[in-house]
């Protein structure tokens, strides 16, 4: 696996679709206590412009870097896939089943098991990098959602996408966003974020990556205590794009004030009460 | 990532209370004072502080490159701009910036009229004197509810550029909509004018009619919800439609604007103008 966090490093891009997305209306982002809620819907260029015009640039960077696929059908799934496994400069891709912020597809897939792993296998098919659904938070048992994943050939999981919400302007008596609800990120939703990761974690054997809410290294070293082998940050990189220096800064200072030389060594070290 | 702005925390170094919620706030930050242009805004929140979580687009002043400040003319409205407003000298904010397209200078000859609503005035100041110092000429019409609305408005003449007031109370200058002393203004059969805007939606979306209407080509300063400031969350996108474009498309007002040409603003209630202008219509 080459997941980022053991060779330094990675970006995931946003969702692409084979077609250029206009997304939503706006507004498209309220904020909310620790937290923004988003209907951004998957606004894009299409996978064919970004393979022409953004990953050139991406590869400039030496990192990891994974691509969001997204879908209205299966079979859309495994041609954006398709696109990507013949790019170069694509280290992996992350399967968006969880977008709450599109009429179709996205949730369809990620709010049903049988269809999970319907669009997995599809997608494992169609391709031989690495495959990370990233599951949705939106459903009642996460474990059922990662052993689909995993038995249709997930190579990791990203958990967890972001959370349903609801924000009134109590004023106009409408949603705060033009397309009603949206996904809520940040601060707010990280012990869920956690607790689901955590979960997941221990129902498949393949890594897990935590998303949720993540701004300093204390908030990343939850996850990795819970059990996963990676971290992603979305929302904090919009209120401080240089957070990445001051996380490793204080990550390597955690790691020398517990005698430890490896972030890894803290993975799955979370001493949950009764469980041995 | 190149050209990635930079992330300062900059020290407060004066506050000025103006009255009521309006406050001038001067920060200091060498490249901002140096660089910033009119139009130009910053993402700043005060402190360290995780709530509320994002920052806030404030448009720049003034810069002094002399004492490396800039000064933002901040109206305290919501939990951001509370906090920033209550802020003491000697305390620091985190800055990004500056961020954003500038307004287009006139061309010589050319008069640079400036439509401001409310603390939509704030980029006609740094905008004023450009053009003092590229020897245009220019003028203000500040519109507002009510006299206390018009902060900053002697601060114009002294730049050489005269500013109408108007306030829909009569409170100070003529009494109705900015845009009545504007038309008259422009009846009157001035020189060659260049319209530009900042303020409220409804009043942007009067003045580029005006401009349209008049064959006068109209920049405005938009403002929506802004997130990152930096073309990442795509949350303060605006419909755009360019000239040669065959149908509008969503764009950033953080990279792509704040300032926009009026004529290509997909305006609410009004989607399908910018694609008659574009198929060729006069303008």
């Amino acid at each position: 696996m080459n997941l980022a966090v053991e060779i330094g490093g990675g970006l995931v891009s946003k969702g692409l679709y084979m077609e250029a997305r206009d997304g939503c209306p706006t507004p498209r982002i309220a904020e909310t206590p620790s937290g923004l809620l988003n209907a951004i819907g998957l606004q894009g260029v299409g996978v064919r412009a970004f393979v022409k015009d953004v990953l050139p640039r991406l590869a400039r960077f030496d990192t990891v870097v994974l691509i969001n696929v997204c879908g209205d059908t299966v079979d859309e799934y495994a041609e954006v896939t398709r696109v990507l496994d013949d790019a170069p400069g694509v280290h992996g891709l992350e399967i968006n089943i969880s977008c709450p912020n599109v009429k179709k597809g996205g949730m369809a897939f990620g709010g049903d098991p049988v269809m999970t792993h319907e669009v997995i296998k599809a997608v494992r098919k169609a391709t031989r990098l690495p495959v990370i659904p990233k599951l949705s938070p939106n459903v009642g048992d996460i474990t059922v959602f990662a052993r689909a994943a995993e038995d249709a050939g997930a190579d990791a999981l990203s958990c967890i996408n972001t959370l349903l919400g609801l924000a009134v302007d109590v004023e106009a008596r409408r949603p705060r966003l033009a397309f009603g609800t949206g996904g809520l990120s940040g601060p707010a939703i990280r012990p869920i974020a956690v607790r689901m990761a955590w979960q997941a974690a221990r129902a498949v054997k393949i890594p897990v990556i935590g998303i949720g809410g993540i701004s300093s290294a204390g908030d990343a070293l939850e996850f990795l205590i819970a059990g996963c082998r990676a971290v992603q940050i979305g929302t904090a990189n919009f209120v401080d794009p240089g957070l990445y220096d001051r996380i490793l800064g204080e990550l390597a200072a955690y790691l020398k004030r517990h005698g430890l030389e490896d972030v890894n060594q803290v993975v799955g070290t979370l001493q949950y009460p009764g469980v041995t | 990532m190149a050209g990635m702005p930079a992330n300062r925390h900059v020290l407060l170094v004066s506050r000025e209370a103006l009255g009521g919620p309006y406050h001038l706030l001067t920060f200091r930050h060498r490249e901002a004072a140096r660089e910033a242009r009119a139009g130009q805004f910053v993402m700043i929140k005060a402190g360290a502080s995780p709530e509320p979580p994002l920052r806030r687009p404030f448009s720049i002043l003034t810069v002094d490159p002399e004492h490396e400040t800039f000064t933002l003319f901040v109206k305290a409205v919501g939990q951001g701009s509370r906090a920033l407003c209550s802020m003491r000298e000697g305390e620091r904010a985190q800055c990004l910036g500056p961020l954003g397209r500038t307004f287009t200078p006139p061309g010589e000859g050319t008069e640079a009229v400036m439509v401001a609503g409310g603390y939509g005035i704030a980029p006609f100041r740094l905008f004023s004197e450009e053009l003092r110092q590229a020897g245009r000429k220019g003028r203000v019409f500040y519109g507002g509810r009510t006299a206390s609305d018009l902060q900053l408005s002697d601060r114009f003449e002294p730049l050489g550029v005269s500013l109408v007031p108007a306030t829909e109370d009569g409170s100070l200058g003529q009494r109705g909509r900015v845009t009545v002393p504007l038309e008259a203004y422009l009846d009157a059969g001035p020189g060659p004018v260049r319209l530009y805007a900042c303020g409220p939606d409804a009043m942007l979306h009067a003045v580029a009619r005006l401009g349209e209407s008049r064959g006068l080509t109209t920049e405005v300063s938009l403002d929506p919800w802004m997130g990152c400031g930096i073309g990442t969350c795509l949350g303060c996108v605006v419909s755009v439609q360019r000239r040669e474009e065959p149908k509008p498309k969503y764009r950033c007002a953080c990279t792509e604007g704040p300032v926009f040409d009026a004529a290509a603003v997909v305006w609410a209630g009004e989607e399908g103008s910018a694609a008659r202008r574009a198929a060729g219509s006069p303008r």
